[in-house]
């Protein structure tokens, strides 16, 4: 399960490097792709704007088929202010280009399953697929425009996992 | 510790269904072959020559209604064995885009073209993607018109159409134009200029003939009722999660039902809203002699197992 979920935000981190290079972040120092694991941070007192933010739900299993199948509810929030050269009024523009990212982030909706325990990541056998993403509507708090997605995310468990 | 490389192979888990369509050669009752070992791995984008992709589709249903029998021996009368009465399969399935070719394939006989104009002639040097106009002749077209391009109409009977049949002419009629009416050669004008026009796409039937004419369109018409069948061969692909792969082909698919749509709604709780319109489309299938053993079949589904699952 945890190579499922490592694999889905490597994946998905990857393509977003590829798809928009300057959509960055600042953390511990490092310029990265805007893209974070809330729980591989430090706790945030508010969601950092114009970032991709992963946070894992619910889980459930499925043995019927003789091979585990690990269902893991994904929600991405995001959120943005706008730019300041335009003072924040093209806040709803920005907000689409971050959903026009995310669908593009979310296709092919499958990737290979890594082992990032060990380096260099090793590949294991099968893919990591995912369901279409449910999108909530608009939040708005105060001058900041929010998204919350929500997302299947799939995985057989391979032995040794 | 032995490395296990292979695991239990799930059953596919796929979201959509493709599909491709390739011409029958009417004339010779030639099918479009499909080789999966060979081509099974083709980007599902671009398929090999001659299939069409069709894009994705909905509702896909397959359905064998072939029959068999027992035949019985004995008192009281027990199976011996069984045998196979009659040799039947059905698809169905809805496009989501109406194009010339989908119209024609959910269409129970001919598909025609709304010609518009008068046809000009396709110069020497024109190839699929570029036709090549007479002096004078680009005051015809501009850039968004659509065309077919095809041979006149001579009073020949038989199929008609270059490659792809469009019809079948029982007995000469009076239209010039006839041909370029049923055709499956048309193609959208991304530009014109005083020499040639640029196309969108590439004619589906390739370079323009010696004797092919260019005549502008404005759309499609299709009619209940008639005597032609279109036959096509068909392939459809589902594509698994794992990379697996199931094939389903055809050699023969004939429309079995009249032209019908259905209304698919936008916002499924708001079911008297905004709706797609799907072309709805159902094929009987016809079989073909097998050249490896000389069997007669329908239809062939192949699978290309998930790289490192079980077989």
């Amino acid at each position: 399960m945890q190579n499922a979920k490592d694999s889905f935000y490597m994946a998905l981190r990857t393509r977003l490097a590829s798809i928009n290079p300057e959509r960055t972040v600042l953390l511990r120092g490092t310029v990265r792709p805007a893209i974070l694991l809330e729980e591989a941070e430090a706790p945030f007192s508010q969601l950092p704007s114009d970032v991709f933010v992963l946070r894992w739900l619910g889980l459930g299993f499925d043995a019927e088929s003789g091979l585990t199948l690990d269902a893991m509810e994904c929600e991405i929030l995001y959120q943005t202010c706008g730019t300041q050269s335009f003072g924040g009024l093209d806040r709803g523009r920005a907000l689409s280009a971050m959903d026009k990212e995310l669908v593009a982030l979310l296709e092919p909706c499958n990737t290979p399953k890594l082992n990032y325990t060990v380096q260099p990541p090793t590949a294991l056998l099968s893919q990591v697929f995912w369901d279409e993403p449910a999108f909530s509507p608009t939040t708005v708090q105060r001058d900041r425009l929010g998204r919350s997605v929500k997302i299947m995310v799939y995985s057989y468990q391979e032995q040794g996992e | 510790m032995m490395t296990v490389n292979w695991f239990r192979a799930p059953a596919p888990v796929a979201r959509r269904v493709r599909a491709y369509f390739a011409p029958v050669n009417r004339v010779t009752q030639t099918p479009a072959r499909f080789d999966p070992a060979a081509q099974g791995d083709f980007a599902l984008d671009s398929p090999p020559t001659p299939w069409v992709d069709l894009g994705w589709i909905q509702s896909f249903t397959r359905k064998s209604t072939s029959k068999t029998a027992p035949l019985l021996t004995g008192i009281p009368a027990a199976p011996l064995d069984q045998v196979r009465e009659t040799l039947e399969a059905h698809v169905s399935f809805e496009f989501f885009s109406w194009t010339k070719l989908t119209m024609a394939l959910a269409t129970g006989s001919q598909h025609m073209n709304l010609l518009t104009g008068g046809a000009v002639e396709a110069q020497q040097g024109s190839t699929a993607s570029l036709v090549q106009l007479g002096t004078g002749d680009e005051n015809n077209f501009a850039a968004g018109s659509m065309i077919a391009v095809d041979a006149d109409y001579s009073g020949q009977t038989g199929f008609v159409g270059a490659p792809i049949s469009g019809a079948y002419v029982r007995q000469p009629i009076a239209d010039q134009d006839y041909i370029r009416r049923v055709t499956f050669n048309v193609g959208l004008v991304a530009s014109v200029n005083s020499t040639s026009l640029t196309l969108a796409t590439p004619l589906p039937g390739g370079a323009p003939a010696s004797n092919a004419k260019i005549q502008a369109i404005a759309g499609f018409v299709d009619r209940e009722g008639g005597s032609f069948y279109q036959e096509w061969s068909g392939l459809f692909v589902v594509e698994g999660t794992q990379s697996e792969r199931i094939f389903f082909h055809y050699p023969r698919l004939q429309s079995a039902v009249g032209a019908e749509e259905v209304s698919s709604p936008l916002d499924t709780k708001h079911s008297t809203g905004l709706a797609r319109t799907l072309l709805k489309s159902k094929f009987m299938a016809l079989p073909v002699t097998d050249p490896m053993d000389g069997e007669r079949v329908l239809c062939y589904r192949s699978f290309l197992p998930a790289p490192n699952a079980l077989i």
